[in-house]
């Protein structure tokens, strides 16, 4: 039986309000909601399709983080993988890409992958070196930015996502991880029963202490929100009065 | 002289005619029930349901609708029609019945004859009339059919067969009559007794006594065969209405009114949530097309139906039981079609209408159920987003759920455990986060102090009440979003809650109570009006032309018509009712979690309603709902009318009638 495995991050809902931790070096996590990274949703589903595809394999979902990523492993178990690992890690927001793809390289090393899967990125911190740091430190090979996926018989065939619209198309034989990019598929919506089956799969927590990581390689020195640019104006009332105005700012600003 | 007549005149009532008569009307009688027998193991293909509580409620239901003919008189002018027809048939029906009972018991075993004397003066006359009505208005029915012809009424084979065998029935009746008075009565005093048979006799003197006698025994003879056929027929045809749609009004839904049923989301046994196929609908919902007599009215009200959309709230209950009689197996999504499914606003204008007590809306959102809980679909990827945002934000509109209070910012109403507020304002995802229902919100609030009425808010912790998601099938959200409510109530001082969307008060007031959430629940129209009644509210009327719109959650679910009139009036509202206002109202669009969905089908139902009000001239369009006035605000930009129509919501309008010092004020 094949053997797949998919990575997910828990990030904060974008829309959520923001604020700088005291150290300066992250957010606070008050007020704060928690869901899955969105390009990992696209990599679960791929990961779920193919699954569905092979008939026989087994997927497991790897969340690293604190109790709270928890939720975000039952959405994804919901969705369709077959077990749960939970790396627990309350510091994970502090360690650096190459340290989190070390955890996930040990955890994978010992297991026998077919396929990983990973988001392109995460949308909080953003490197995009997570997944193409992990094939790395397995000696596979890496597709990135996948808005295409194909698989059969050892081979993937894929679209990757260039600058300017243009793609790529990709082949490679397994083992190999990809990452997913927006545009690969539509992340299904858990059915009921699917969210009942989740709450009965495995969900085993490994420490993460156990494992030997990498002195870091990067250190964040500060974090700030951007500055904020000016906004737009909307001028109001009729023609005249609206070019009158017009003529204001612009004789304002020159 | 004793006033009677000799009941089986020229007929005889010897062996050759009692023994054909009560063979065939023996076996009209078997076929009759076995008609209707053969259809229960039909029903019982559907999940149990109990509807025999409240029995004497029920029965009253069945009386007055039946007798009165209650339910089908709301529509005037075919409802009449109806209502003298039957009454008509009904009176000839116990007139054949006293005869069958003096000629053939009272009369053979105890000598005893009743229909004598002046009873049969007032028996025969009664009768005449009786047909004549009923003839009358089946015309006036057929006419209306064949001739007027109104939109949806489709007529079919059934239909003319119908019309004609009752026709023939109550013609032959007084042709019966007629040759029978031609012979015995005419130029006596009782003739005056049966005018319309004494017209027939008048037409049928010329012929002479032999002609007369026979032409009286073949026509009795065809009429009792016709009258053997209808029997027959009524369980075959849509004639069973006379029975199945009576005894519908003992099942009818008791109420609360347009509640759904909960669905158990803790039984670990169940494979099936919704309704994919027939046998997970429930027996009352296969028995419903059995009572339906395509009288469209619902679909005349229907909100989808009347803007191009694929639903007819009739054409359902049709293909329901086409689907329970013949293809018990089909997938009723794919049958009923997503497209007609999802078009549903849950308005409940169909239910409300439907002389039959049929209950069209619970049907569409089980099948939805089935859709979202099973297989995971949504009318469309914005719909499923706003769930995903519900899941993450506890809004459907994805605003970050820290920022639910901000509207309140400068009015201070967090819970002080000091001094408990009167009321717990449940905001309501629209008002607390939507730019122009904050406006509202604040309005309410601002009316609640000039009153002298405190005021808090959950904040932060409320949630959506997950009406929409409840009602676009989503229920394992909606119970999620609702067991989270209940315990932050459960957990605050509420004593009464307040809100100013009519979705989140059917759902708290009904919706949470299947849940175990009791505390009092109040639309916020109800309760200034009680404010303005007890002369707390210090209104100052402004005269204003305005029209106002009944949301259906306010109106029809919940049946509060008077107290946002009451308000308004007070304000010096000067109010020009739209045609379809109270419970005939259209629905804005917005129902049934449409809010959350783009209307791609058809034209929009919001643009409808906005003209509607336009119709009237008023210049302002008052609602007391989010999702009203969050239609409006649309429609009434996508009609290009913001010249000569506002928007707005009562509370607004009241606001600004407060005294100035009040207006805005916080204490």
């Amino acid at each position: 039986m094949k053997k797949l495995l998919v990575c997910i991050k828990q990030v904060p809902d974008m829309e959520s309000r923001f604020k700088v931790n005291t150290d300066g070096t992250w957010y606070e996590e008050t007020d704060l909601a928690w869901r899955m990274n969105e390009y990992d949703e696209y990599a679960v589903e791929q990961a779920v399709q193919l699954k569905e595809q092979l008939g026989e394999a087994e997927l497991t979902v790897l969340c690293i983080g604190p109790d709270r990523v928890k939720e975000t492993i039952k959405k994804a178990l919901a969705m369709g993988a077959d077990r749960g690992v939970h790396m627990t890690d309350n510091e994970s927001h502090l360690r650096d890409p190459l340290a989190i793809a070390s955890m996930i390289a040990d955890f994978a090393r010992q297991q026998d992958f077919e396929l990983i899967f990973t988001g392109m990125q995460s949308q909080d911190r953003g490197s995009a070196q997570v997944g193409v740091l992990v094939a790395e430190l397995l000696g596979i090979p890496a597709l990135t930015t996948l808005v295409e996926f194909a698989y059969d018989q050892g081979t993937i065939t894929a679209k990757r996502e260039l600058e300017g619209g243009s793609r790529a198309l990709v082949s490679c034989s397994t083992p190999a991880l990809v990452t997913c990019q927006l545009g690969l598929n539509r992340p299904r919506y858990p059915t009921l029963p699917n969210i009942m089956k989740a709450k009965k799969k495995e969900l085993a927590s490994l420490p993460v202490t156990d494992l030997k990581l990498p002195p870091a390689q990067l250190k964040t020195a500060a974090m700030a929100p951007p500055p904020k640019r000016g906004s737009a104006r909307i001028l109001e009332g009729d023609t005249g009065d609206v070019a009158a105005q017009l003529a204001a700012v612009i004789k304002e600003k020159m | 002289m004793e006033y009677t007549r000799e009941i089986y005149w020229n007929i005889g009532q010897g062996a050759a005619v009692l023994v054909p008569m009560y063979v065939l009307a023996l076996i009209a009688l078997v076929l009759f029930v076995y008609g209707f027998y053969r259809r229960l193991p039909v029903y019982r293909q559907g999940q149990a349901l109990d509807r025999s509580d409240q029995r004497s409620t029920r029965l009253n239901l069945v009386l007055r609708g039946i007798l009165l003919q209650t339910r089908v008189l709301r529509e005037r002018a075919p409802g009449i029609a109806h209502a003298l027809f039957f009454w008509g048939f009904a009176l000839l029906f116990i007139g054949t019945v006293l005869i069958f009972i003096q000629a053939d018991i009272t009369d053979p075993l105890f000598d005893i004859r009743f229909l004598s004397g002046s009873f049969y003066l007032f028996y025969s006359l009664a009768l005449d009339l009786a047909g004549l009505t009923a003839i009358g208005m089946l015309l006036a029915l057929l006419y209306r059919r064949v001739i007027i012809r109104p939109p949806g009424l489709d007529s079919s084979f059934q239909d003319g067969l119908i019309h004609a065998l009752l026709l023939i029935i109550l013609i032959t009746g007084f042709v019966i009559e007629g040759a029978r008075m031609a012979v015995t009565e005419l130029g006596t005093p009782l003739a005056w007794w049966s005018p319309v048979g004494l017209v027939f006799a008048k037409g049928l003197a010329a012929f002479d006594e032999t002609t007369l006698r026979s032409l009286h025994s073949s026509i009795w003879w065809l009429h009792l065969l016709l009258a053997l056929a209808f029997i027959i027929l009524i369980p075959l045809t849509k004639l069973r209405h006379l029975v199945t749609t009576g005894v519908n009004y003992f099942f009818t839904d008791l109420g609360p009114k347009g509640l759904l049923p909960a669905v158990d989301l803790d039984n670990e046994e169940a494979e099936q949530f919704g309704a994919a196929q027939i046998k997970d609908l429930t027996w009352k919902d296969i028995y419903d097309a059995d009572a339906c007599t395509s009288c469209k009215r619902c679909q005349d009200r229907c909100p989808a139906w009347a803007t191009e959309k694929p639903l007819s709230p009739m054409k359902i209950v049709h293909q329901l039981g086409e689907v329970a009689f013949q293809t018990p197996e089909a997938q009723l999504a794919a049958t009923l079609e997503r497209d007609a499914v999802w078009a549903c606003t849950t308005c409940l204008a169909c239910q409300q209408s439907c002389p039959a007590s049929i209950e069209h809306v619970r049907k569409l959102v089980d099948v939805r159920r089935h859709l979202v809980l099973m297989e995971g679909e949504f009318p469309g990827d914005e719909v499923m987003s706003a769930m995903e945002n519900t899941e993450v934000n506890g809004n459907p509109l994805g605003y970050a759920f820290a920022a639910r209070e901000d509207w309140a910012d400068d009015l201070n109403l967090s819970e002080d455990p000091e001094d408990p507020a009167d009321i717990l304002y449940f905001v309501g995802c629209y008002a607390a986060f939507d730019k122009r229902n904050q406006a509202v919100a604040r309005a309410f609030v601002h009316l609640c102090r000039a009153a002298g009425v405190k005021v808090s808010i959950l904040g932060k912790q409320e949630k959506c009440c997950g009406e929409p998601m409840r009602k676009m099938g989503n229920e394992y959200l909606y119970q999620t979003l609702a067991a989270d409510n209940i315990e932050t109530i459960k957990a605050s001082s509420a004593q009464q809650i307040v809100t100013t969307c009519p979705h989140c008060f059917n759902t708290l007031s009904k919706d949470y109570r299947q849940l175990g959430l009791d505390v009092p629940v109040r639309h916020y129209t109800d309760f200034l009006a009680e404010l303005l009644h007890q002369g707390r509210l210090p209104l100052t009327a402004d005269a204003v032309d305005c029209t106002y719109h009944d949301s259906c959650y306010l109106g029809r679910h919940n049946d509060i018509y008077q107290s946002p009139r009451a308000l308004l009036a007070a304000a010096g509202g000067r109010l020009t009712e739209m045609t379809r206002h109270g419970d005939e109202s259209f629905c804005c669009g917005a129902g049934g979690g449409r809010i959350l969905a783009e209307e791609h089908l058809g034209s929009r139902i919001s643009d409808t309603r906005v003209s509607m009000a336009g119709e009237t001239g008023a210049p302002l369009l008052v609602s007391s709902c989010p999702f009203c006035l969050t239609m409006f605000e649309d429609g009434i930009k996508s009609l290009d009318k913001s010249g000569s129509l506002k928007a707005q919501d009562l509370a607004e309008l009241l606001a600004q009638r407060l005294p100035t010092t009040q207006q805005g004020a916080n204490p």
